[in-house]
């Protein structure tokens, strides 16, 4: 096990690596940072001097240890745009960006779940159906649209919840809704399969037999064994919802580390998108091992094998 | 019919429904709430280049002399008096009395400071062009300063009085830029109690601000002004609608029709100073040699009907622009314009003269109303012109431009409200990164009408200027803009001309 | 995963073909059947569009501007709404059915090709992974994390503002981030048939390595290969109006679906058709493609169910 978790901690390292350094390349090759740097009407003069200044002459390679370098020292540089540590921005924008993205994933969860368990026990019936549409349809609304539809509806036309902002519980609502039901259908279906293939299994009928009550063998044996890979999928969303956030964020005027990437990506201001991208992919990462090792756990065969 | 009736109800009753909910609690709380469209990541106007950080700037801080929004006129506000000793010689004296929100004293000190401050290169200030022709500014007494320019600048105290806040020198001196956008301090008639950089800012009346102030009309103004990031303009019109704001701008034209029809809201539409214009390549860098032709350039100018989208998309106060210039600023002389009126059948007689009758492809680059840029699309399409729309935003398009990578571009300028036509020209001809013409002559009458203090001797140059740009067609001018403000009922409020939205005036009715 | 009415449908009376047994199952299949049937009408409007639509998508009348529906005409007495443009007409007069069949053809084709090129990346790096294993497993499984870990949306948002958005662009760089599905089950399939007897026999018989996987291995990975298909189509669909919501994908005058919900979006408190329009119409490709998606995994693997974490 202890050789497994090395195993896949040296990958990930080596997967943040690969990641920043295309990222890097990536924006360094299509942008010019010294305009970037230099702001409205500078002269050709103040933008070579910048560029000898911050040293945008360097090769890209040198450049970006020297990014890396900064990082591993907790330095993620400084925003060209505001020109403040980008690690101070970055500190401020995420408390929101965390906060939708656990609540949507509760929530996608906390539906996710029981729907799916109701749907494997009640296979077949207007239950199951209904769970069943319920999932085919977040899959097919994009959630930009729902968030629109939730906007009309409910803050518009009913004026029960408040359209944007991040002061109150009741401004999470929306938000977290538009981006947590998109996550919803993968659970629930994971909940749904995993429950029938459990309460088919030898041990719930031999549970039953021995004229255990159906709703515990439900809960203590099925659900147990069924949970597990619904939790590392989860873990997996999370990270999605951490990136994909950008439209519900601008949507609902949420000042989040969405809304920082688009407006950092509008203006170019470099350092700021590649923190934020580095971020996400750490988070994916963690999570992603979370998983894993959640797996692992779960399954003598994937430890020994170390695949 | 039956039918028809109870859906003609429910259509009522979805109206009903809409109206927005009246901004009584936001009366009655005395706050008034207001959308930002940018993210002020620091409120220290020298280290952000937004307009939202120019309108909140102008709460907080005082400048030295204050120019009247209607008239234009400069009047006195931090300082008294103030004159030109020589071409590059301000002398400002300064008023006695006037106090900082932390109770610090104004004095020569403090406007010594900021300028030399924030006109250090070291300090990097955001907005270069506003204050690197400082040379340096002098005490001379308490309340007397001098500010030397590094050489003649005639719209210098456009910029004294638009973008030149004056900082407490002491606690500038202490806290720097970062302080200062963390907690602002200034001699405003509204100081700030707290914020959230770039999200959001609560400001409440400073009633210490100083007697004879130009900026306040009269009493009555409200206490609390609540200022919270919404980037989205249908979020806004959503808050609108829903009760959250109390006020908006910028709302499209269309949108715009539709508030007023609401029984709570009132809908003004104001000009401001600011003009559209395609800016063409006429170089042949961005690699479309075609724009090197002046009939070409000339051709899109023909080809473009102002007038229909003035009428149908535009709206409001908005009207043609024939010139590179805002009508009103000095030494914007129309009569010295080539004029293009709408005419396709010229465009295209131009182009097949020029060897493009089968047109060619361009790209296009535009950050402002798409649905402008998809008009225009379609006007240059009729001329055999396939235009490729890059709608992008403002800062990328401003990068590629720099290094030359767009042919035509949808420009839209503020000129800082200045009021000097040559504010703009100076970016666009005669300045290496931002020039798409390379006229030399051109950029020689710019570079000298700028150290000409005689306004009669300037207009000499800019008339040569106006009559070359647009003969080339370096430029085709569409339109001047106007907003359309929405705002409740509740509130009285009046728009200015110089898009600086004056919330310290606005009251409740 | 599989579906309800798949799995209760009781199997085929008569012993069939395995093709006929597939089709047969098709047809008993509900969802399959619907969703099948939506896609089939979008595919022919798309493909007819320049046949069917009434107008040019893009010939903009200025006087004409936002007519609405022609139902308005019949429950709201709008004066306005004629059968001149049975849909109305955009914020540019242009007319709104004709803009919505072309825009058919635009979702269709991000979709398509960008699943494609994704196809393509993904099943190339996952079959050599499978069959040789070893180093090249290792470079693809690390370049498969790699992948996972980077922020999809953020990504394409950033490449599309920077490098300038076209229909060409986002192609590309959306069937760029989009191949990890792919790889991952062609990985899978080919490590398991790699061994397989009929692989084997023909490695045997001396057939080069190419060979064996695009004529052995790849016809037997088929069905799985086109359920991702199916689920990446979608996916890119989706992506494409949410980057083109945002302003950062197809560029105007195209008529994208999701261009058009943006476009309506300031005008939705007002005109809802707008968005409702281009918002039913994308809801409803989506929908039919995920519907045969998982229509066609039930159907070609009945008694595949899976907690495959991709």
């Amino acid at each position: 096990m202890a050789r497994y978790l090395v195993q896949r901690l040296l990958l990930a390292l080596g997967v943040i690596v690969f990641v920043s350094a295309l990222t890097f390349a990536l924006t360094e090759a299509t942008v010019d940072p010294a305009l970037a740097v230099a702001g409205e009407g500078a002269t050709e003069e103040a933008i070579q001097q910048i560029r000898r200044q911050y040293g945008f002459d360097r090769p890209l390679v040198e450049r970006y240890l020297g990014w890396l370098g900064g990082i591993a020292s907790g330095d993620l540089g400084e925003s060209y745009r505001m020109r403040r540590p980008v690690a101070d921005i970055i500190g401020e924008h995420l408390p929101v960006t965390l906060k939708l993205g656990f609540l949507s994933l509760a929530f996608a969860i906390l539906v996710a779940i029981p729907l799916g368990v109701l749907a494997a026990v009640r296979q077949n019936t207007w239950i199951d159906r209904f769970a069943l549409s319920v999932s085919v349809i977040g899959q097919a609304l994009p959630n930009f649209l729902f968030a629109l539809l939730l906007i009309i509806v409910f803050g518009v036309n009913l004026r029960w919840l408040p359209i944007s902002g991040s002061g109150t519980w009741q401004h999470f609502v929306m938000p977290t809704i538009a981006l947590g039901y998109y996550a919803m259908p993968a659970l629930m279906r994971l909940t749904r399969s995993g429950m029938i293939e459990a309460l088919e299994a030898d041990y719930v009928r031999t549970a039953l037999a021995k004229g255990l009550s159906p709703g515990t063998v439900v809960f203590r044996h099925a659900l147990q064994n069924a949970i597990l890979p619904v939790v590392s999928l989860g873990a997996v969303q999370f990270g999605f919802m951490l990136g994909g956030s950008v439209i519900i964020e601008v949507v609902f005027g949420l000042n989040g580390l969405g809304y920082l990437a688009r407006e950092s990506i509008r203006r170019a201001d470099l350092p700021v998108v590649q923190s934020i991208v580095l971020l996400i992919s750490f988070f994916y990462v963690v999570l992603i091992l979370l998983a894993d090792v959640l797996n692992g756990l779960l399954d003598p065969r994937i430890r020994s094998t170390g695949a | 019919m039956k039918r028809r009736q109870l859906l003609q109800s429910a259509a009522v009753m979805a109206a009903g429904a809409m109206l927005p909910r009246s901004a009584w609690a936001n009366k009655a709380a005395d706050t008034l709430n207001v959308p930002l469209t940018f993210g002020i990541e620091n409120i220290d106007r020298y280290y952000n280049s937004v307009v939202d950080g120019g309108i909140l700037a102008r709460h907080i801080w005082d400048t030295l002399i204050y120019r009247d929004p209607v008239t234009f006129a400069y009047k006195p506000a931090l300082a008294t008096a103030w004159r030109w000793t020589d071409d590059k010689t301000l002398e400002f004296d300064l008023r006695q009395g006037v106090k900082f929100h932390n109770g610090d004293d104004f004095s020569a000190d403090d406007v010594i400071f900021t300028l030399n401050f924030v006109s250090n290169p070291a300090n990097k200030a955001t907005g270069q062009d506003n204050v690197n022709f400082i040379e340096k500014a002098e005490k001379l007494s308490d309340y007397k300063v001098r500010v030397q320019l590094k050489h003649s600048f005639p719209p210098a105290l456009e910029y004294v009085s638009g973008e030149w806040p004056i900082y407490p020198g002491k606690y500038y001196e202490r806290v720097g830029p970062r302080g200062m956008g963390e907690k602002p301090v200034g001699t405003g008639p509204y100081r700030v109690v707290s914020l959230v950089p770039s999200r959001e800012f609560v400001l409440e009346r400073f009633d210490e601000h100083y007697k004879d102030s130009p900026k306040l009309e009269k009493g009555g103004n409200i206490p609390r002004i609540k200022a919270r990031l919404l980037p989205d303009m249908a979020t806004q019109v959503a808050e609108l609608l829903g009760g959250g704001i109390d006020w908006m701008w910028y709302v499209p034209a269309d949108q715009a029709e539709q508030l007023a029809q609401m029984p709570n809201l009132t809908v003004v539409n104001e000009e401001v100073f600011r003009t559209g214009s395609l800016v063409i390549d006429a170089t042949g860098r961005s690699g479309v040699p075609a724009l090197k032709d002046k009939r070409v350039r000339k051709a899109i100018a023909y080809a473009i009907n102002r007038q229909e989208m003035i009428d149908n998309l535009v709206k409001g106060k908005s009207k043609r622009l024939d010139v590179p210039c805002y009508p009103t600023q000095f030494g914007c002389n129309a009569a010295k314009a080539v004029v293009y009126d709408f005419n396709v059948q010229k465009a295209k007689d131009l182009m097949k003269e020029a060897g493009f009758a089968d047109g060619f492809s361009v790209d296009m680059y535009a950050w402002r109303s798409r649905e402008w840029s998809e008009a225009i699309v379609a006007y240059l399409a009729a001329i055999g012109i396939r235009v490729n729309l890059q709608q992008m935003d403002y800062f990328a398009i401003r990068d590629l431009m720099r290094s030359g990578k767009t042919p035509i571009t949808f420009i839209d300028d503020g000129y800082y409200r200045l009021n000097d036509s040559a504010t703009i020209w100076q970016r666009f001809f005669a300045k290496a990164p931002d020039d798409q013409a390379h006229d030399d002559e051109v950029k020689a009458w710019v570079e000298a009408a700028a150290r000409i203090n005689d306004p009669a001797k300037r207009q000499e140059f800019y008339d040569r200027i106006i009559a070359k740009v647009t003969d080339e067609a370096y430029w085709a001018p569409l339109f001047t803009f106007s907003t359309n403000y929405a705002f409740t009922k509740d509130l009285a409020f009046t728009p200015n001309i110089d898009e600086m939205p004056r919330w310290y005036n606005a009251r409740w009715t | 995963m599989n579906d309800a009415t798949a799995t209760a449908a009781p199997a085929p009376a008569a012993p069939e073909s395995p093709t006929a047994a597939t089709l047969h199952r098709m047809r008993r299949h509900k969802g399959f059947m619907i969703g099948a049937g939506i896609l089939a009408v979008m595919v022919l409007v798309g493909l007819l569009a320049p046949l069917l639509a009434p107008h040019d998508p893009y010939l903009q009348s200025l006087a004409k501007r936002r007519i609405p529906p022609i139902w308005h005409a019949w429950f709201y007495g709008s004066p306005r709404a004629t059968t001149l443009h049975l849909l109305g007409t955009d914020q540019l007069g242009r007319d709104y059915l004709s803009r919505m069949l072309y825009g058919a053809r635009i979702s269709l084709a991000i979709g398509l090709s960008t699943a494609l090129i994704s196809a393509v990346i993904g099943t190339a790096l996952g079959m050599l992974a499978g069959y040789f294993r070893g180093h090249v497993d290792a470079v693809v499984s690390f370049l498969i994390s790699a992948r996972l870990c980077v922020p999809l949306i953020l990504v394409a948002l950033t490449v599309v503002a920077l490098v300038g958005s076209s229909l060409m662009t986002l192609i590309l760089v959306l069937g760029l981030l989009l191949w990890d599905r792919f790889a991952v089950i062609t990985r899978t399939a080919t490590m398991q048939l790699a061994n397989a007897d009929f692989v084997l026999a023909s490695r045997a018989a001396g057939s080069s390595w190419l060979r064996i996987l695009a004529s052995e291995i790849f016809p037997n990975l088929a069905n799985a290969w086109i359920v991702v298909l199916t689920l990446e189509m979608a996916n890119a669909i989706v992506i494409e109006a949410a980057l083109s919501f945002l302003g950062l994908g197809v560029q105007a005058p195209l008529p994208s679906w999701g261009l058009m919900l943006a476009e309506g979006r300031n005008d939705m408190f007002f005109n809802p058709w707008i968005i409702a329009i281009p918002g039913a119409a994308l809801f409803a490709l989506v929908l039919a493609i995920n519907l045969l998606g998982d229509g066609l995994r039930d159907v070609t693997a009945p008694e595949g169910r899976g907690g495959a974490l991709a």
